[in-house]
């Protein structure tokens, strides 16, 4: 408690000398800056975390208006040994770019205790610096981007009130100066951001993020995907060289479960370890062919990716892995762009499924859904393969089974409690029962999961799939087609097939109803929906052209430049240019400090005026009046000696009186005219006198 | 080691030489316009280097367009800076005068040209002025302390000027290297009582004996009379305001004399000589000095006496010539010289 009542300022000269050194209205960007490179990260950073830098920013400026102490050594170590055990206790040990990331934000909010001179102002003036390119790591988008823009101009605004802290309307002034600085630098940061050359990475660090990320697991329980139903989240964003195919036929594969693990559909073999690593985010440059498409995915921190069926890779950073699906070499760690190819028709078309394949397509746990296997071995007693699974889906069809984000909970044989008693389920619920039937049937089949649909942009430059298009089906084989997509939601919900969620769920009126805030779930505005989707293009040009100018688009954007223009050539170039912005620096400042000295007309009139008297043969004595000189040369030249007189006074009255600008322009003017008087006197002068003058001179 | 050293500050006072040549008045230019990183300059140039390496790490596009921003930046504030000192004039208007070992007034003007002055650091050695803002085209009178350390003239070698702004990251710097000299007079030292009168300069005894002195006439007050003269006991007494006359003492001067203190040190006797000026100036008693070559006959008023000091100051040393490069009079000037002048 004594320690606690020690923090306020009692009236030892001690507080006040303390914090004197910082102004504090350049404090105050400063701790703007600061609240403004936190916001990008709020949902990342713990909250006690941001709890503490609000605390320690605020102690900070209570400081400087003088209401309480900034603490002591003592108590600062305490406050420092603190935060750190708790954000030891929290990061238990995990050590990868997000928990650096979330120490350096500690380390910040700690150095606010100890601000105390401008040296300590520029030290966090670096670290906040730093901190808004950790945030680039974290956060793209363009509006993040923007506002982490414009916390570094908080910071440099606060720079300049620490510069000059008594200036008046420095303020105003400084966001002109510095406004002026970047509109004259502008043009060589984008010549910079052009030509720098794209090196590859030095050493790979992954950057993997703590951040839940919505999206489909590897792993589907019956009520998993009617989560993200609730979820407007971009998945990702599709162009198409050529047409879009129709709604309908939008399923976009991610993967295939094959494994059915109690109530728990799962891959059979887990997913290859994989050193960490950053993934490959430029795929594919130059304009799309008809059949290809280009895929810009959100990050999932997983190597999935997702495609139509029948695509090859046409970019390097995804491969074939098999069974018609792709990977990336590393997670998807940051937004990554990848490009395939449609063919017309099934690419690794296989007539024959192994006995072991057949065995592992066939799988089924113990004796769960007795009724279920039941209704399995009535089909295949009645119908071939064909036959049966079209018996099914007309079973799926002409039943009463819904299509229903409510779904009941089924907990115990829960096949059989959606096949015969509830009949309400999601399309997790009826893909892993079709499966089930089906594989009780003996055909073999797998659950896929994926998406389905996705929606036209802003001017129909591409397609959106979100969250909520995430779907499961079925992929059955059938000797001598291979494997086959039954979908059981086309079956129980059409309109879910051909429009999508929102018409599928009109009904009962569920479509993102847990999402108050998403855009798309307002879609009778017609207002919203078109700001939303203006948005997002600009965020997908943004991702596309600036975040996602990477080696090969920038070779790409070269190689349209004439000249072969490779690394080497990118590295030149770079050099170049700051060289040349440099050299054009210099040129201004001297043509600028050309232009000052011409400008001082009255100077250079006095200097053409020594000129004349050093041509007619007065030389001009060092530290002589201009009185004096313009009385020898009226000795030396008669004919001019009024006027040269009138000048040295004019000359004289200028260095004796104090004029201001306009003045000293018209002395100039005057002292110009007078000159020109005295040169044409001159020129009279010499073809009057030339005749007694000539023998002197030869 | 310490040869090297020389010949290289040599070299270097010899370039700056040339280039700000000795006057009281300089104009600022490319020509003579220094500038360099600060400190935290060069720590934000390394930041941008570990920004650029995290960029290309990275693959981050954003974290390059950033660093790109801030390093043109940096050198758009090269332009600011040296732009805030280039067209400006910085003139001596007056070198002052003080006691030894006191804060010298030196009076300078800063008149900006084209761009504004701002945020401008005045300093010799350890003395500073900060915060000079000149807008475009004005002028500014400050004051700059010089301190002095011994009696004599004073002439710091540069005055310099210094400028961060706007972002404290480059410093351009320039120098007035000032002709004229300020002035340092001795510091007073109470004088044993050999020559003067009086005691102690006790202010009663003084006035007492003022007032019991015949040839004192005392008669009223007159526009022109100095403050110093004027009864102040009697005015609070009856608020009249007196002065004491001191017609009948013309015919016998006071004279203080260098040679009156057989045995002091030199110095000393200038410090006597300065404190016993002091006191008669107070006192408004009529004076002369008597220095071996120079000799200020008999007046009286605090310019008489500003004049007698001021000879005090300079007796025996030479003014500072012009090509002299290095500090004269100051603190540093004299810890950097081999045996010291002054005592």
């Amino acid at each position: 408690m004594s320690r606690m009542a020690g923090i306020f300022r009692g009236r030892t000269p001690a507080g006040a000398a303390s914090t004197d050194s910082i102004p504090g209205a350049a404090l105050l960007w400063l701790i703007g800056s600061f609240g403004l490179l936190l916001l990008p990260q709020w949902n990342r950073l713990p909250w006690w975390l941001i709890a503490a830098c609000v605390v320690l920013a605020g102690w900070r400026w209570l400081a400087q208006t003088g209401r309480v102490r900034l603490p002591g050594r003592w108590l600062r170590t305490g406050i420092m040994l603190v935060l750190t055990g708790v954000y030891i206790g929290t990061v238990e040990g995990r050590f990868t770019v997000d928990t650096a990331a979330s120490f350096f934000v500690l380390a910040v909010g700690l150095k606010w205790l100890e601000t105390r001179s401008a040296r300590d102002f520029y030290v966090l003036f670096f670290i906040l610096v730093y901190l808004s390119a950790v945030n680039f790591l974290f956060k793209q988008d363009i509006f993040w981007a923007l506002l982490t823009f414009g916390a570094i101009g908080c910071l440099l605004i606060g720079l300049q009130i620490l510069n000059a802290p008594d200036l008046p309307g420095s303020l105003k002034s400084g966001w002109k100066r510095l406004g002026l600085l970047l509109v004259k630098t502008l043009p060589v940061v984008l010549l910079l951001f052009m030509f720098f050359p794209r090196m590859a990475p030095l050493w790979s660090v992954p950057l993997v993020s703590g951040e839940a990320r919505s999206g489909i697991s590897d792993s589907m329980r019956p009520g998993d995907i009617s989560n993200l139903a609730q979820s407007s989240e971009r998945a990702f964003r599709v162009t198409f060289g050529g047409p879009a195919p129709e709604y309908r036929d939008r399923y976009w594969r991610g993967l295939i479960l094959d494994y059915l693990d109690g109530e728990t559909w799962r891959q059979r073999d887990a997913e290859p370890f994989q050193r960490p690593g950053r993934v490959a985010v430029d795929g594919g440059v130059g304009p799309l062919a008809s059949n290809q498409y280009d895929v810009l995915m959100e990050p999932t921190d997983q190597r999935w990716a997702f495609s139509l069926e029948n695509s090859v890779a046409a970019s390097d950073n995804v491969f074939d892995a098999g069974e018609d699906l792709f990977r990336f070499r590393r997670p998807a760690d940051s937004a990554v762009r990848y490009r395939l190819a449609l063919e017309p028709g099934p690419v690794q078309a296989r007539q024959e499924l192994s006995p072991a394949m057949r065995q592992r397509y066939l799988q089924l746990p113990g004796e769960a859904n007795p009724q279920a296997r039941a209704l399995a071995s009535e089909l295949a007693g009645a119908h071939a393969p064909v036959q049966l699974v079209n018996a099914l889906m007309t079973r799926f069809r002409e039943q009463e089974y819904y299509y229903t984000l409510r779904p009941p909970v089924m907990p115990r044989d829960g096949i059989d409690a959606l096949l015969f008693d509830e009949k309400r389920g999601f399309c997790a619920h009826y893909a892993g029962a079709a499966t089930f039937v089906f594989r009780a049937a003996g055909i073999p089949s797998r659950v896929v999961i994926g998406y389905q649909g996705g929606d036209a942009g802003a001017g129909d430059d591409y397609l959106i799939v979100r969250q909520y298009d995430a779907h499961a089906w079925v992929e059955v084989w059938l000797d001598g087609r291979g494997w086959v997509r039954v979908d059981p939601t086309a079956a129980i919900a059409p309109s879910r097939i051909e429009f999508g969620l929102r018409e599928a769920m009109e009904e009962e009126g569920s479509f993102l109803e847990n999402n108050l805030t998403s855009p798309q779930r307002y879609g009778d505005f017609a207002m919203l929906q078109w700001a939303s989707l203006q948005m997002d293009r600009i965020n997908y040009h943004w991702q596309r052209w600036v975040v996602g100018y990477q080696g090969q688009s920038q070779m790409d954007l070269m190689s349209r430049l004439p000249g072969g223009i490779g690394l080497r050539e990118l590295g030149y170039i770079t050099a170049g240019l700051v060289g040349f912005a440099l050299l054009v620096a210099g040129l201004v400042s001297a043509l600028s400090m050309r232009r000052g000295t011409r400008q001082d007309g009255f100077r250079q009139v006095v200097g053409a005026w020594h000129r004349l008297c050093e041509q007619v043969g007065v030389p001009v004595r060092n530290g002589e009046t201009p009185g004096a000189l313009a009385e020898r040369m009226a000795r030396a030249r008669p004919a001019i000696s009024e006027t040269v007189r009138i000048f040295a006074r004019t000359v004289n009255s200028h260095y004796y009186s104090a004029p201001t600008a306009t003045q000293a322009d018209e002395d100039a003017q005057r002292l110009r005219r007078l000159l020109k008087t005295m040169k044409r006197q001159l020129r009279r002068g010499h073809e009057t006198e030339s005749a007694p003058r000539t023998p002197q001179h030869d | 080691m310490g040869m090297i050293k020389k010949i290289v500050k040599r070299r270097w006072h010899r370039w700056i030489g040339r280039r700000i040549p000795r006057a009281d008045m300089q104009a600022f230019s490319q020509k003579n316009i220094f500038i360099l990183p600060t400190g935290a300059g060069v720590v934000f140039g390394v930041l941008l280097l570990i920004m650029l390496i995290t960029g290309i790490n990275y693959q981050n596009s954003l974290i390059y367009l950033l660093t790109f921003a801030l390093g043109a930046l940096f050198v758009g504030a090269m332009h600011q800076t040296h732009r805030n000192l280039s067209g400006l004039t910085l003139s001596l208007v007056r070198a002052g005068e003080s006691e030894a070992g006191d804060d010298v007034p030196f009076s300078l003007r800063v008149s900006a040209g084209k761009d504004a002055g701002l945020a401008m650091i005045l300093s010799v050695e350890d003395s500073r002025l900060e915060g000079v803002h000149v807008p475009s085209g004005q002028s500014l009178d400050v004051v700059l302390p010089v301190p002095s350390a011994h009696r004599g003239y004073l002439r710091p070698d540069r005055i310099r000027i210094e400028t961060r702004f706007p972002f404290g990251l480059l410093k351009a710097w320039s120098w007035l290297r000032p002709v004229s000299a300020g002035i340092a007079y001795p510091r007073p030292v109470p004088a044993p009582d050999v020559l003067s009168q009086v005691d102690d300069g006790s202010e009663a005894k003084s006035e007492a004996k003022v007032m019991g002195q015949d040839n004192a006439d005392l008669r009223p007050w007159r526009e022109g009379d100095m403050s110093q003269r004027v009864m102040w006991k009697r005015f609070a007494r009856s608020g009249q305001m007196v002065v004491a006359d001191w017609e009948g003492e013309q015919g016998s001067p006071h004279w203080l004399d260098f040679s009156a203190f057989p045995g002091a040190d030199t110095e000393l006797r200038l410090s006597y000589l300065a404190w016993l000026i002091a006191d008669r100036v107070q006192q408004g008693v009529r004076f002369g000095l008597n220095l071996p070559g120079e000799v200020i006959e008999p007046d009286t008023g605090p310019v008489h006496g500003e004049r007698c000091l001021r000879a005090l100051a300079v007796w025996g040393e030479k003014p500072p010539r012009e090509q002299d490069a290095l500090a004269f009079g100051t603190r540093k000037a004299v810890d950097g010289a081999p045996a010291g002048g002054s005592a």
